[in-house]
């Protein structure tokens, strides 16, 4: 549990927080300038705050009454930055045992013979084969996954993350997207995690907080978030992105198709190779995760189209908002809320109201799978 | 003993020209005078002495301008930079009046411990050691500015204290302009005149180095100790200059 009362000033900006984390991965929202840097670095250790106190646990890490100020070196908490941050000079070996102190003169060190939880890193994050480079020899995603692994070795007693993804554009994106998850689930310290794409924080976060200009102006999960009044600066800033868990119901190499299933309905996807294993009846149960843009649905009010996209889901809209020059729908498919974004004009002309019956139309191509 | 270039030529004159080129450079060599060997010897000694004196101020110097604000920084940045604009000379005469046996330092260690600073090969490197100061405090400077925050940041949060980052990811990052630093730092006071001939006068075999025992040829009209000398500058610049790129490539 963390708790986080304090205000800090950096020149005409001043953050204000009281709150507190007690879920496992907690997401803090907002646009740049809002302040997300400024509270992952008090909490880190990097900076101070002028006024307050910030809790982990029992333990008191900065007081500004008593002039406590524990030092980053003694917190604990494995950082991962927008920029991954690697050390040039060090290959990713050196790079991940940095946190665990001791000797660096060692290039690829004996990370085969590594304690266990040294090698569950590198395994959850694969990148058992990189280990002998320099970090300018790595891709994007690569650099990412050896930053988190970084903070990881070190055996944090929490994991900040401040804009992990934001460098790495949408396909990649996407492909990282599900190392997050594996770190979730394998590692027991609550995650931190910052980022301005609600998306992000939608697959990831059990909480979020919305933050505008050094305040909190909406918390909650982060699905109920997106509907907040407060958020949708935000949700205009980036894309609205739907993030579906869904079981399949079936994969066909020779058709090219794999189904899943929503309820009572399916949703195709282009056949993933991935799915051959789970398709088999004992692991049916496992589910896929999936990405769909709010753009790339279309609504529908008839379900009979002769059209060449193979997804006609039925569903209510819950909700409608007027987000700057669009309107962004929340429609309930079998339950499960999508978000879709359409043109006032076309509003209109459909007139939508909530509560009614509609059809969102999706190309296969537009779903991608979060998987590898 | 006056062997002018010509003379050689006339010596070697059945030589092919490409044999010529190599041998009048040897001819020269072969000819130098153990005064000579001491002059570069000692330029090269006082050279590194005056280096590995002032490393570690000079690091300490560097870090603080680089990396800390504090009241009379820029003051602190003017005074170890003045050297670089004032005419050696000039340093070199403060250094004499300070350290003279009436000036307030060499005063009180001639008192105390009766040394007397001036004059000695202790002077030479007094000297070199304030003429180099501001270079290499300047590459030192610019190497660790260089190295971005946010990585030292890191550094803390992975459970590192601020000794160890300063040593497993600033100095390593900085090591460019660190290295610059002390090669601009050991040319200049290889090459030093002003203010060493000020304070620790030109006496041969004790504080004749290079550039002086040159100064002295040329006066005394001894060519050919000029060329020589010349000739050995020229080399030693050389081989420093290439194993400092070398070294720089490598990083």
């Amino acid at each position: 549990m963390i708790w986080l009362n304090f205000r800090k000033r950096l020149g005409n900006f001043t953050l204000n927080l009281d709150c507190t984390l007690t879920k496992k991965v907690t997401a803090f929202l907002g646009e740049s300038g809002s302040g997300k840097s400024t509270l992952l670095n008090c909490i880190s250790g990097t900076l101070s705050p002028d006024e307050g106190a910030i809790a982990f646990g029992d333990e008191v890490l900065d007081d500004a009454k008593t002039r406590t100020h524990l030092p980053p070196e003694k917190r604990g908490f494995g950082c991962v930055f927008q920029e991954g941050y690697l050390f040039p000079h060090l290959t990713v070996a050196q790079n991940i045992r940095y946190g665990q102190g001791g000797a660096l003169w060692k290039r690829t060190a004996r990370l085969k013979t590594a304690p266990t939880e040294l090698s569950k890193v590198i395994d959850t994050l694969e990148i058992g084969t990189l280990l002998k480079r320099y970090p300018n020899q790595l891709s994007g995603g690569q650099r990412q996954r050896v930053a988190i692994a970084r903070a990881l070795a070190m055996e944090p007693r929490l994991l900040l993350m401040d804009e992990p993804l934001a460098s790495l554009d949408y396909g990649l994106k996407n492909r990282i997207l599900p190392y997050l998850h594996h770190v979730k689930e394998a590692f027991d310290m609550p995650i931190l995690y910052v980022t301005h794409a609600i998306s992000e924080a939608m697959a990831i976060a059990d909480e979020a907080f919305l933050l505008s200009e050094g305040q909190i102006t909406a918390s909650g999960e982060p699905h109920q978030l997106l509907t907040a009044p407060s958020a949708l600066p935000i949700a205009q800033l980036t894309g609205v992105e739907n993030i579906l868990s869904l079981p399949v119901a079936f994969s066909d190499k020779v058709s090219g198709i794999t189904a899943l299933q929503i309820g009572n309905q399916r949703i195709i996807i282009p056949y993933a190779e991935e799915t051959r294993l789970q398709s088999a009846p004992t692991k049916m149960s496992q589910d896929m995760p999936i990405a769909i843009r709010a753009e790339d649905i279309i609504i529908s009010l008839e379900p009979n189209l002769p059209i060449s996209a193979r997804n006609i889901l039925k569903g209510t809209i819950h909700e409608i908002n007027r987000v700057g020059d669009k309107t962004l729908l929340s429609i309930h498919v079998e339950g499960h809320p999508l978000s879709v974004k359409i043109t006032h004009d076309a509003r209109e002309q459909l007139q939508l109201r909530e509560e009614m019956h509609c059809y969102c139309v999706i190309k296969a191509n537009a779903i991608n799978l979060l998987w590898r | 003993m006056d062997i002018r270039p010509y003379n050689l030529n006339r010596v070697c004159a059945k030589q092919t020209r490409v044999a010529r080129f190599v041998s009048v450079p040897t001819e020269y060599l072969m000819r130098i005078t153990p005064a000579e060997i001491t002059a570069l010897t000692l330029s090269i000694k006082v050279a590194l002495l005056s280096l590995i004196v002032m490393f570690p101020p000079g690091l300490l110097v560097g870090w603080l301008l680089a990396k800390r604000t504090f009241p009379g920084r820029a003051l602190l940045n003017t005074f170890v930079m003045l050297p670089l604009v004032l005419p050696p000379v000039v340093s070199g005469y403060v250094l004499l009046i300070l350290l003279s046996k009436h000036g307030p330092i060499g005063g009180f260690l001639f008192q105390v411990f009766g040394i007397e600073l001036v004059f000695s090969e202790f002077a030479v490197v007094v000297a070199l050691s304030v003429i180099s100061f501001p270079l290499l405090v300047r590459g030192i400077m610019t190497g660790i500015s260089a190295v971005p925050l946010e990585l030292e940041n890191v550094a803390r949060t992975l459970g590192a204290s601020p000794m160890r980052v300063f040593f497993t990811v600033t100095l390593p990052l900085a090591a460019r302009g660190i290295i610059g630093g002390v090669i601009l730092g050991f040319s200049k006071s290889l090459g030093e005149f002003g203010a060493t001939i000020m304070v620790a006068g030109n006496i041969p075999g004790k504080t004749q180095t290079m550039a002086l025992a040159i100064f002295n040829a040329v006066q005394l009209g001894q060519d050919a100790s000029v060329y020589r000398l010349v000739f050995i500058s020229t080399v030693v610049a050389f081989v420093a200059l290439r194993l400092s790129e070398r070294s720089l490539a490598r990083l």
